[in-house]
């Protein structure tokens, strides 16, 4: 549906109005333990596989009913171990992973280390398909089970991973990669019971997971009730009765419902109200660095944006935008502007690199006009930047970068926004390669890694990948990176894969995103992680 | 339901009474001479020789009602507001300079100062000028939607009443079928598809869904028309179907067409900016109320005049026509006398 952002509300409107306890918070007051909290969401793109979810909503489910070998401390981001006893390697490239004992899904399920490699190879298997397919790249027979460009898929498994034991299992890399048991706290790699094997629908419509909250129930388009597993083994535990995700197609509604009383938690505070949250919510506002850059992506299988001398107009559209006034007036500095393709919250020693994308993101109207001059003008005269309606307020920031772009040019037409309703819709707009022109793309890291910044967005047929950007040379120093053993080294090689990407801008950089949410009083302890998402399991609801 | 062809004897027809409560036309005064051509008589009125009015111009529906209107302070105040507006809508930047797209970052959401009286909106365009080109937009949609339902719904009406029978049942029930969509359910569906981003998709729709009224009341008012005695006589004069439908019929018949458009008009323009609002009207660069009405509707704690000044303008417009249409109407009914 395009941008029928508003109907959507105004039909909510009206049914809470005539049901005002319909989208009440929960309801069950008095248990501690017991009561529900309610949060804002949106529908997920796919139904939720662990390997096929490579977007924000519906991670932000698997974070709740998976854990993982490892898990992302929610303060540092470290990854530390959770359901792994060890990991030992001695050469950066075969692995030896041994799962703690005690852990079981929540049908009753031992969580073994077949757990893992069914479930792995599921993921990497052609035939089923999975977003994700990509991170199991580095390992052994992922050429036979994931053959690309149309290949005949040879195996079904994976020729690197052996059960040991009913703990153990070996993995074997294809090369090296010295951070490999960093990323394996991202959902992707979570563990399956047998009953997604042997019964996927049944799993479909309710996933069984090893974490601290199970699926209730989910209805699309309205909510998704996560309640606590009473018998969860990890020792992050929910100190609440659960969760209910209610979904909003408009991040206003939320936020206004959340005034209201109606709703518990927001984690997505409209740039509109951006003036009055402090007025509104005192110190229930939450504003923290997150490991989120907002970029603008290119549609590289459009020849328009992928001849010679469109890295000069893409260049230009960069100059073009004010980034300094747009994150002060619209977002009122809940962002910082960006100056190169990763996140503050990597650090320097994490590849963070202040001012590496240089002269190309600094706002210059002049230079700017004469860049995209130069490279041939803008494809049939006007770029339009899609983006999705419902979340994030990305209307009113494509409206202002559009501005900016056509005070720039001096051109009213030159840049208009092409809103998508929903998020999945444009997920799946993009997933068909639909785009025409830029459109926004925005990374929620999934570990903090500067390889995760850089390697699923612009490495060649990456998983996240949307634009299609592809370049040798950037691919041969991502290799080269993973390989490297000393830690300093290989971000630096990192940082030469990223001027690469700047200099033929494969991505505009926009804006370091600062996680932002408000929660009602009912609740206390709230804290987002590094990744902006709230760390549902510790709240407590009184 | 009338009678279908052919002609009934003359003399026989006459005092039926109106259908679907249309008003009743009357008018080409004078009695008929069947002594002469049955064209000269009807065309020619013959000239006070009856002796009941005090002029010798002879009186029409149409000249009363424009004496009314003349008279009529709601007549008067739509109709400069409306010929404002037209005046806005042809000639915008006699009234306002600069263009509507042009906007500073660097302003948004400050208050009324020189060059911008209605101040500027979150996104730092001025609010004054926007409201004043978006008069263009509402008055185009507006004008050619009301032009396209009342050609399209009176001719297809008038026909089915005109003709009757198996062509009238199908007409009638399409019709039924059309007023069965919801307007902005219609609209959601149907507008969502469509990329264009001129205002002829939206007008389009307009018409679609916005003829079958007309077209009951063409039906109506044709169907009461044919029944007349001068129509009767040209039929027994053997004057053509055409004849009779553009000379004597569509003439008497088109009163309450014009009525019921012009009141429509009205809600032609809220219509636009209602479907704007939610998305799927009129898209931007193309400013209109309506887009304008949704983009400021989040910032209404902070910045409430880049919402109200254009919501005025949209009521102010809506109203305007809603009260000429009233004011035709109450000219133009001979029962309300």
């Amino acid at each position: 549906m395009r941008g029928a952002t508003h109907a959507k509300w105004a039909a909510c409107a009206a049914a809470v109005a005539l049901v005002a306890t319909a989208c009440g918070g929960g309801g069950d007051s008095g248990g501690d333990s017991g009561a529900v909290l309610s949060s804002s969401w949106g529908d997920p793109q796919n139904p939720l596989e662990p390997a096929n979810t490579n977007e924000v909503q519906g991670g932000k489910v698997l974070d709740m009913i998976f854990r993982s070998l490892k898990k992302y401390n929610p303060e540092t981001g470290e990854a530390e171990d959770m359901l792994a006893e060890k990991i030992e390697t001695s050469d950066s490239q075969n692995f030896t992973i041994t799962v703690k004992d005690g852990w079981t899904f929540s049908n009753g399920e031992k969580v073994t280390a077949k757990s893992f490699v069914d479930a792995w190879n599921y993921g990497a298997s052609l035939k089923n398909n999975q977003k994700n397919a990509y991170f199991f790249g580095y390992i052994e027979g992922y050429d036979k089970t994931h053959p690309e460009d149309g290949g005949k898929q040879t195996a079904d498994t994976l020729s690197g991973l052996k059960v040991v034991d009913d703990r153990t299992f070996t993995v074997k890399l294809s090369q090296k990669f010295s951070t490999f048991p960093d990323t394996l706290g991202y959902p992707a790699y979570a563990p399956l019971p047998q009953a997604f094997f042997t019964d996927h629908a049944g799993w479909l419509s309710k996933p069984i997971g090893n974490g601290p909250y199970a699926v209730d129930s989910y209805a699309k388009g309205s909510q998704m009730s996560l309640r606590k597993w009473e018998d969860y083994p990890g020792d992050d535990a929910a100190e609440n009765g659960g969760v209910d995700l209610k979904v909003y197609t408009d991040n206003n509604t939320a936020y206004t419902d959340l005034l209201a009383g109606n709703l518990d938690l927001v984690d997505d505070v409209p740039a509109a109200q951006l003036k009055n949250v402090k007025n509104d919510l005192g110190d229930r506002y939450l504003n923290t660095p997150a490991g989120i850059i907002q970029t603008l992506a290119f549609p590289f299988y459009d020849e328009n944006w992928n001849k010679s001398g469109s890295d000069k107009v893409r260049t230009g559209l960069s100059r073009a935008i004010d980034r300094e006034q747009i994150t002060e007036t619209i977002f009122q500095k809940t962002r910082t502007p960006a100056t190169d393709w990763t996140s503050p919250v990597l650090g320097e020693d994490g590849g963070f690199k202040e001012g590496l994308c240089g002269d190309a993101c600094d706002y210059d109207p002049a230079e700017a006009k004469k860049l995209i001059q130069e490279g041939g003008g803008l494809p049939g005269g006007q770029v339009k930047i899609t983006y999705n309606a419902d979340t994030g307020s990305h209307k009113q920031w494509v409206d202002a970068v559009c501005n900016s772009i056509n005070n720039a040019l001096g051109n009213d037409k030159a840049c208009v926004g092409n809103p998508v309703g929903t998020f999945a819709d444009f997920r799946s707009q993009i997933g068909d390669q639909k785009m025409s022109g830029p459109f926004r793309a925005g990374w929620q890291m999934d570990y903090p890694l500067i390889q995760n910044f850089l390697q699923p967005l612009y490495y060649t047929n990456a998983s996240s990948n949307d634009g299609k950007w592809s370049n040798k040379e950037f691919d041969d120093l991502v290799d080269e990176a993973n390989a490297e053993t000393d830690t300093a080294k290989a971000v630096e090689t990192f940082q030469q894969a990223e001027e690469v990407l700047r200099d033929n801008m494969g991505a505009i950089p926009l804006w370091y995103q600062n996680g932002s949410a408000g929660y009602s009083d009912r609740l206390s302890n709230v804290k987002l992680n590094p990744f902006s998402v709230p760390v549902y399991n510790e709240i407590k609801v009184s | 339901m009338p009678e279908p062809m052919p002609p009934e004897p003359l003399l026989s027809g006459g005092g039926r009474v109106p259908e679907d409560g249309a008003i009743a036309a009357t008018g080409m005064g004078g009695a008929m001479d069947l002594a002469t051509a049955e064209g000269e008589t009807l065309e020619r009125a013959p000239a006070g020789p009856d002796g009941t009015g005090p002029t010798d111009r002879p009186r029409s529906l149409w000249s009363d009602a424009w004496r009314d209107l003349r008279r009529n302070p709601v007549f008067i105040l739509s109709g400069l507001v409306i010929l404002f507006l037209v005046f806005v809508s042809l000639w915008p930047s006699v009234i306002a300079s600069g263009s509507p797209l042009k906007c500073d970052l660097a302003k948004a959401q400050e208050g009324s100062q020189q060059g911008a009286p209605f101040g500027y909106d979150g996104q730092g365009c001025n609010v004054y000028t926007r409201t004043v080109y978006g008069a263009r937009t509402s008055v185009t949609v507006g004008v050619l939607a009301t032009l396209g339902v009342a050609l399209f719904g009176s001719v297809l009406g008038g026909l089915a009443g005109f003709f009757g029978g198996v062509w009238d049942s199908v007409l009638s029930r399409i019709t039924d079928i059309f007023f069965a969509i919801p307007v902005v359910l219609g609209g959601l569906v149907l507008l969502s598809v469509v990329t264009s981003n001129t205002v002829w998709p939206v007008i389009g729709f307009m018409v679609l869904l916005g003829w079958p009224q007309i077209s009951r009341i063409a039906r109506g008012s044709v169907i009461t028309a044919k029944q007349n005695d001068y129509v009767q006589a040209a039929r027994a004069l053997g004057a053509s179907n055409s004849r009779m439908l553009l000379r004597h019929i569509a003439p008497n018949a088109v009163a309450p067409v014009i009525v019921v458009a012009t009141i429509a008009l009205g809600t032609y323009i809220a219509l636009e900016a209602t479907l704007s609002y939610l998305g799927v009207g009129l898209k931007p660069p193309t400013v209109s109320w309506g887009i304008d009405i949704s983009a400021a509707s989040p910032y209404i704690r902070n910045a409430p005049h880049a919402l109200l000044w254009p919501s005025g303008a949209l009521a102010l417009t809506v109203l305007a026509f809603i009260m000429l249409g009233d004011a035709v109407r109450d000219a133009l009914d001979p029962k309300l006398r």
